[in-house]
């Protein structure tokens, strides 16, 4: 469970906002990466009372992250661990999914050499014992509420009969842009038309990918993610956060369909899937 | 398989109900979003577990739970957890439903208790679900699934107390009571009746106390994070509050 709110325990406990220790803070900071498959939480987290951390390094109390969205995930933590990788089939962020560090006992600790305690502790501290497996302290509470990254809002549709070919495909400032000669060509009339315009989406993709690199590579055949500045280009930028957003590190005019496969939402197998089953029921 | 999404407003609807009987739903198109969830395959399963005996339930819940792990929980959570696919999903199985569940027939509020039921821990697919992905992530044995599973059946009464409880919403503890029950033998006595204690309301059971006092003391015991051995003898402690636990303390 997580604590958002100051509760009563009755012993004192390290929190950013109790006043059991005297100025003490337990500060966690996670980032969110995603790919096809996975959701990965990369964390810090800053205990800056000296009681507490020789604790942990002793082995006489762990940290616990508590990863709560419809139910509770706990991880026992390494002290060097900064990062949990969770399969999306078992964890949602869609609705809100909240983190917490915890620090746990994991044998009965004596308060008597606590210094960071409050001076309110000060006269009686040399009797607190605080049981195994109780909790130590708690961090802020970080929350994520659902995914940001929506691939497809990176493109427009746009009609256009004047068009010299069926569709043409171009790249604006911000948007890919999709153009069509006649309104046939989107599928509009058919369920699911979004899905069956996903080639031209991919289509789309591998251009404003291809320009990508000519813009942001040195040598017009490979991009660093790590390395480069965010672009400047609206566009590019867009694509930019979406590939780091799905962990891709380095884009290249080799790997260009992979890492389409790794930032789009299984394009090509909805498409596939949404053809079949209009063959399939005779449509 | 493509599954179409809901649109909002289905819920407690009599045209829905009636277009639901006389097979309309799925050429009304007002009923749906633009939203669609893909699925390999979505064979039929036991989604209502209210009737028939003892044996026959188990046998049902068993059933669910194994077509639940190979067809649908590969999906993301996002999706095996929200209850808007799941009524989705339903919708769409029409014939199975009336075979298997006549009463829908019957009026809306059959039809709203077995088919649109809310998703929590009172929902058996809900229960199915959380159940199957614990033990599926945590066991990979399958004769030892298949005993995880059965246990789950047989305990229903405590594991229904440990789902509606969110703290406990957590496959690691799930896992350590269902084998302290198993080693200790201690089905029986934890969802018998407590006796003797007026204090306590009319219908209360051993098995969901020991649960309450777990939360009583979180987070001073950190219950659902500790290994099995540590937890075993706190929860015979709790036992020890309510059944006369002696017989069982001696066998550890």
């Amino acid at each position: 469970m997580i604590y958002k709110k100051d509760a009563n325990f009755p012993y004192p406990v390290l929190t950013n906002t109790s006043n059991s220790y005297a100025s003490s803070q337990f500060i966690l900071d996670v980032e969110l990466h995603e790919n096809v498959h996975h959701y990965q939480f990369d964390f810090n987290y800053e205990i800056d009372s000296e009681f507490m951390n020789n604790l942990l390094k002793n082995r006489q109390a762990i940290p616990i992250l508590i990863i709560q969205s419809k139910d509770n995930k706990f991880f026992k933590l390494d002290l060097s661990q900064r990062s949990i990788k969770l399969l999306k089939s078992r964890i949602s962020i869609s609705s809100r999914t909240s983190i917490q560090l915890h620090i746990q006992s994991i044998e009965d600790i004596s308060f008597r050499r606590n210094e960071d305690l409050s001076i309110f502790y000060e006269k009686f501290k040399d009797e607190i014992v605080v049981p195994k497996h109780s909790i130590l302290g708690y961090s802020n509470v970080v929350m994520f509420e659902g995914s940001t990254t929506k691939p497809l809002e990176l493109f427009e549709k746009k009609l256009n009969p004047d068009l010299k070919s069926a569709i043409k495909i171009e790249l604006s400032h911000e948007t890919i842009v999709i153009q069509y000669r006649n309104e046939e060509f989107q599928f509009n009339n058919l369920p699911k038309s979004n899905t069956l315009n996903n080639p031209y989406v991919y289509t789309g993709m591998h251009m404003a990918l291809q320009r990508f690199i000519v813009n942001n590579g040195e040598d017009n055949e490979s991009v660093d993610l790590l390395e480069i500045d965010p672009p400047a280009n609206p566009l590019d930028l867009k694509l930019y956060h979406l590939m780091r957003k799905k962990m891709v590190e380095e884009l290249s005019i080799d790997t260009i369909d992979e890492v389409i496969y790794a930032i789009s939402d299984r394009m090509i197998e909805k498409y596939t899937s949404v053809v079949k089953g209009l063959i399939s029921s005779g449509n | 398989m493509e599954i179409r999404l809901l649109e909002k407003g289905y819920k407690n609807n009599e045209q829905f109900y009636k277009d639901f009987l006389e097979d309309q739903l799925q050429v009304k198109e007002e009923y749906f979003s633009n939203e669609v969830v893909h699925l390999d395959k979505t064979p039929d399963f036991p989604i209502y577990i209210a009737q028939g005996s003892e044996t026959e339930r188990k046998e049902l819940f068993l059933e669910a739970i194994r077509i639940l792990t190979d067809y649908y929980l590969d999906t993301d959570r996002d999706i095996h957890l929200n209850e808007l696919f799941w009524h989705s999903l339903l919708v769409t199985k029409r014939e199975y439903l009336l075979e298997n569940y006549p009463k829908i027939n019957e009026g809306i509020n059959h039809f709203n208790n077995i088919v649109l039921k809310k998703f929590d821990w009172e929902n058996y697919i809900y229960k199915c679900v959380l159940g199957a992905q614990y033990i599926n992530d945590f066991v990979t044995d399958p004769e030892q699934r298949e005993r995880y599973y059965s246990l789950l059946v047989d305990n229903l009464d405590i594991y229904n107390y440990i789902i509606k409880y969110e703290i406990f919403r957590n496959d690691r503890f799930l896992i350590n009571i269902l084998d302290i029950i198993d080693e200790l033998d201690l089905s029986k006595i934890l969802k018998s009746k407590i006796k003797n204690r007026d204090d306590l309301g009319k219908d209360e059971r051993v098995g969901r106390r020991v649960i309450f006092e777990f939360n009583k003391s979180y987070p001073v015991i950190m219950s659902p994070m500790l290994e099995k051995d540590e937890l075993k003898p706190i929860f015979l402690k709790y036992l020890s509050y309510y059944y006369d636990s002696t017989e069982v303390l001696e066998e550890v």
